[in-house]
């Protein structure tokens, strides 16, 4: 589960110092959010901007697209607080986690079907690089470094579906397992097996018209 | 077989170029380093939060007025339905009370007939007749 581990441990030791600071829970700055105090939910938001903005940068390269989804996400929160229970979720920050994936989602089915941008045409050097790569035998190590993977990734996975494209960043970017994307997309566990399998075919067709 | 193998070991480094690009294309911490570090993020959630506050405000304006034309449009067809049969039976009233008139059984006016219907209607006795007739004659002779 990757960060959304992480970051519910880092909500435990949170609460573990609020006690010796005072500082309230979670649970608490919600049930203030719903009694209408709005510094609570400013609260919120400071603790879990950095989370929801590393969600959307899974999915995004510029600025502004990253930005909208971090506005969707907490203007959706906000309304749907109500509707938050934490019998129901894990934790505040993992339900919040998974508004932040589906507003990822709708952002990238809004993009899907927008005209196909010019960003998007793969030149030559890019083109040629890929070739190199699938050349390699060995592992691939400087492509994480290399700066024109980073934006080639991004004009390959454009070429995508939004649920290919979601399904493998859960898997393969974020870490996260089956069960956990199935919960966080309200699908079924066969389904999301299904979609990755899918999702990692249509990768293989979109890298093989390089060779 | 050897095409398998080859197909294989191709679809094996197909995926492991895949996961990379995908790792790639995710380890974009710049952007929300670049977003964490902006002052005025909060003020755009809140200006948002309240743009959406508002548009859900005029949504639920229309509601009412939508609730009412909602039972205002079957109320208004069960009008006209009952107006159609109203309507409908009346007319066919009036056709069956046509059918038992003897002026429509007979199909024209005829003033002949018009008085043998009414003698059969109300039948005179000979002395009424025999007082008609001297009456007439009577006049006659004043004229």
């Amino acid at each position: 589960m990757g960060e959304m581990a992480d970051n519910s441990d880092s909500v435990n030791v949170q609460g573990s110092a609020a006690q010796s600071t005072a500082e309230p829970s979670d649970l608490e700055l919600v049930a203030r959010v719903r009694g209408g105090d709005d510094v609570a939910f400013e609260e919120l938001f400071n603790r879990h901007r950095r989370r929801v903005s590393l969600i959307a940068s899974r999915f995004f390269r510029q600025h502004e697209q990253v930005e909208e989804v971090v506005q969707e996400s907490f203007t959706k929160a906000y309304f749907a607080l109500g509707d938050f229970s934490n019998a129901q979720e894990a934790s505040f920050a993992a339900w919040l986690a998974r508004i932040a994936f589906n507003s990822c989602y709708d952002e990238l089915r809004r993009l899907k079907r927008r005209p196909e941008s010019s960003l998007s045409n793969i030149s030559e050097e890019e083109s040629a690089w890929i070739k190199d790569q699938l050349r390699a035998e060995g592992p691939g190590a400087d492509v994480l470094t290399t700066a024109i993977a980073r934006d080639l990734a991004g004009k390959l996975l454009s070429r995508l579906s939004p649920e290919d494209r979601m399904v493998l960043v859960m898997l393969d970017a974020e870490g996260l397992s089956v069960s956990e994307i199935a919960k966080i997309n309200n699908w079924s566990s066969s389904k999301v097996k299904v979609r990755a399998h899918r999702a990692r075919v249509s990768l293989r067709r979109v890298l093989e018209r390089f060779l | 077989m050897a095409g398998k193998k080859r197909d294989r070991g191709l679809d094996e480094r197909l995926d492991r170029l895949g996961r990379e690009v995908l790792r790639a294309s995710a380890a974009n911490e710049d952007a929300a380093d670049a977003l964490d570090a902006q002052p005025f993020l909060y003020a755009r959630v809140r200006s948002r939060i309240a743009a959406e506050r508002e548009r859900r405000e005029e949504g639920e304006r229309w509601l009412p007025l939508l609730g009412i034309v909602w039972r205002a449009v079957p109320a208004m067809a069960m009008v006209a339905v009952f107006a159609f049969v109203l309507f409908w039976s009346t007319s066919m009233g009036t056709l069956s009370a046509g059918n038992l008139s003897g002026e429509s059984l007979l199909g024209t006016r005829d003033a002949g007939i018009e008085q043998v219907v009414f003698a059969d209607n109300q039948p005179l006795s000979s002395d009424e007749v025999l007082a008609t007739i001297l009456n007439e004659d009577e006049q006659g002779v004043s004229r």
